[in-house]
């Protein structure tokens, strides 16, 4: 018998779920084709270790150009020093907006971290956005980053006050779900994971056609069997599969080959599949069931049933009440 | 959706709708997916003119392919690929498409003056803080001259005070600097005082105007107590001298960017009928000139400190030199960008 669950365990979910409908929500960008298209939002951890990669990057060149033209001697004393200071102002600032005009949005860190600068409401990156929150970086972050190692121990106010501005600066992003800093608000900007098209196979017609007839006549489903389950449910069936016939190690490929037989039996007395199914048998009917299940819920959602999980029954009940 | 192409009709007819909805479209994907990268590799430029035209072309049909796929598809290998492709080609077809030197033109023949004309009345208030934060300076020394240790920071006075010598003071103005000259002293003044100054004031201005004008005000006082010192010994004229050279170029940025500073907190304060968040987005297109054309001329001010502030001795030279740049500034912003 299972308990009903408590409480707090409900709220913690119901939590999670609106987390994750925020996430979404904020992912979504509009270009201008009109469909919506999902680019995770970069959190701030990933964006401070690019910034961090960036300031070592930067720093690193203008530091071995120097020391490279004080060895040589080539350049007297206060040349050398001048030459510093403009590296050291050139990657500040410029550094960053000419990057992320060359670069699409890139920097050299944030292409090692895999994220991009975009614009916030789907259209191309303009120059003064970029311009605006790398000059608005240097204000917030920077400067009174700077200021606090300066500073000394005799001059507590104006290092309080360059923390307590650091510490506002850094609480900005986490105050909306797009993590956008000062800059970002003010330009228009917010930045993402670079997604990864990977073209899996499609487990539904990858089988040659002579087995595909095959195992479709040996397993055949009426509608009522395939009434049980929704996309949910599918979807997790269709990691399964691919999943299966990796597995590399003797053990692996038993145990694998234990949890296909388990899903079986499930399914079997979910949808009260009469025939017993041998055990190698297994995967060829999961695979048989897979399709069936696929063909029958893409034609309800065609007809305007969507049905994202195996509650679909209910959640219809309660609409109609 | 019926394609030209001819295929094996027995095979298509075995599969189900979304399968054959992604076998007829499979190849144009890939296509994609190698133009894609080939985009982000070398730029949208270096391309060929058949490949740049198919990437647009192809990207288009890819987010038909998203959006009917959404509908009629279950199958999430191909939702997540096909959300990722599309993802990336729209990334590559909307990269900006500027060049860099069209992009430099277009600020200085037009929007940069046109900004600075827009905020005239931001920039003519940050001069307002300065000037009347000059004159504080100015008044309160003459009613007590201890006030000079309070507004004036001993690393910036450089032994000048009340208690110098008129000589001492004079030398400062007119010593030839031998030391530091040329490029080691342009670095200096590039990150001297007055550009912290400038970049504090232009993102301060943001929390509410209030750190702007404040740290305007205080430029303007400290300006005020040392000028005030050098009238009381006779040295006025040639201080103003001394600081026309760089100082009309120089403060005039960091008021610029109180301008700039003033209308982000402007925005914030009264965002009228927007939210805040538009009306800082809105006020950033001319703030953000603003700071641009401050970080110019302060590095035009550098160059004149380095190069002619203590070469030229001659205090009507001085003059001239300060305050023809100064004409040049006010022409560019007053002149530049006009419709004919």
């Amino acid at each position: 018998m299972s308990r009903p669950p408590s409480r707090r365990a409900t709220k913690r979910a119901a939590r999670k779920e609106r987390r994750a409908a925020r996430a979404l929500a904020a992912s979504t960008i509009m270009p201008p084709e009109g469909v919506p298209i999902h680019l995770p939002v970069a959190g701030l951890g990933v964006r401070t270790g690019a910034q961090i990669a960036d300031v070592l990057f930067t720093m690193g060149v203008a530091i071995s150009f120097t020391v490279f033209l004080a060895a040589t001697e080539i350049a007297s004393g206060s040349t050398v020093f001048a030459v510093f200071m403009l590296l050291f102002f050139i990657a500040r600032i410029p550094y960053y907006v000419f990057a992320e005009l060359a670069w699409n949005g890139q920097t050299l860190g944030k292409k090692w971290m895999k994220i991009k600068v975009v614009s916030h409401d789907g259209g191309s990156l303009s120059t003064h956005a970029l311009v605006l929150r790398n000059l608005m970086k240097e204000a917030e972050v920077f400067l009174p980053g700077t200021l606090l190692f300066t500073l000394d121990a005799a001059n507590p106010i104006a290092a309080l006050a360059s923390l307590a501005w650091i510490i506002m600066a850094l609480t900005i992003p986490l105050t909306n779900p797009h993590r956008r800093r000062l800059g970002d608000i003010m330009a228009g900007t917010h930045v993402v994971h670079l997604p990864h098209p990977i073209l899996l196979k499609d487990m539904a017609s990858d089988q040659p056609q002579d087995v595909a007839r095959a195992v479709k006549e040996r397993f055949a489903f009426l509608p009522h069997q395939l009434d049980h389950y929704g996309a949910f449910e599918l979807q997790t069936l269709e990691k399964v599969l691919r999943a299966e016939g990796r597995a590399r190690s003797p053990a692996a490929r038993t145990r694998q080959q234990e949890t296909l037989v388990a899903i079986v039996d499930k399914i079997r007395t979910k949808i009260s599949y009469p025939d017993p199914i041998p055990q190698a048998d297994a995967a060829a009917f999961l695979r048989a069931f897979y399709v069936a299940q696929r063909a029958y819920l893409e034609q309800r959602q065609i007809f305007g049933d969507r049905r994202d999980d195996k509650h679909h029954a209910q959640d219809d009940e309660n609409t109609q009440e | 959706m019926a394609q030209s192409r001819p295929k094996p009709l027995l095979q298509s007819q075995d599969q189900i709708r979304s399968a054959r909805f992604r076998k007829e479209r499979e190849a144009d994907w890939t296509r994609l997916e190698k133009l894609v990268a080939a985009a982000e590799r070398n730029g949208l430029q270096s391309m060929e003119f058949s490949d740049a035209r198919d990437l647009s072309a192809l990207y288009r049909q890819a987010t038909t392919s998203l959006a009917i796929a959404r509908e009629i598809s279950l199958d999430k290998g191909l939702l997540e690929y096909l959300e990722a492709l599309t993802a990336r080609a729209y990334l590559s077809v909307y990269a900006p498409q500027e060049r860099l030197g069209g992009l430099l033109t277009r600020f200085f023949a037009s929007s940069a003056p046109q900004a600075m004309r827009r905020s005239v009345w931001y920039i003519l208030a940050g001069f307002l803080c300065m000037g009347l934060g000059a004159l504080t300076g100015y008044l309160l020394y003459f009613e007590n001259s201890a006030w000079y240790h309070v507004f004036v920071p001993n690393s910036l006075a450089g032994g000048r005070g009340p208690g110098a010598s008129t000589e001492a003071l004079r030398n400062v103005i007119f010593q030839p600097d031998g030391i530091h000259g040329g490029l080691g002293a342009f670095a200096t003044y590039l990150f001297s005082h007055n550009t912290r100054i400038a970049i504090f004031v232009f993102g301060l201005g943001v929390f509410a105007c209030l750190p702007a004008i404040l740290l305007t005000f205080y430029n303007g006082l400290i300006l005020g107590a040392m000028y005030a010192l050098h009238v009381e010994r006779g040295l006025g004229w040639e201080l103003g001298g001394w600081l026309s050279v760089h100082g009309v170029t120089e403060l005039s940025a960091i008021c610029i960017a109180c301008g700039g500073g003033l209308q982000l907190g402007a925005a914030v304060l009264f965002p009228g009928q927007n939210t805040r968040r538009t009306a800082l987005y809105l006020a950033g297109r001319d703030a953000v000139k603003l700071a641009l054309v401050a970080s110019l001329m302060l590095f035009a001010a550098a160059i004149l400190e380095g190069f002619f502030r203590q070469t030229v001795q001659d205090t009507a030279t001085r003059y001239t030199i300060g305050w023809s740049v100064g004409a040049l500034w006010l022409a560019w912003f007053a002149l530049g960008g006009r419709q004919r």
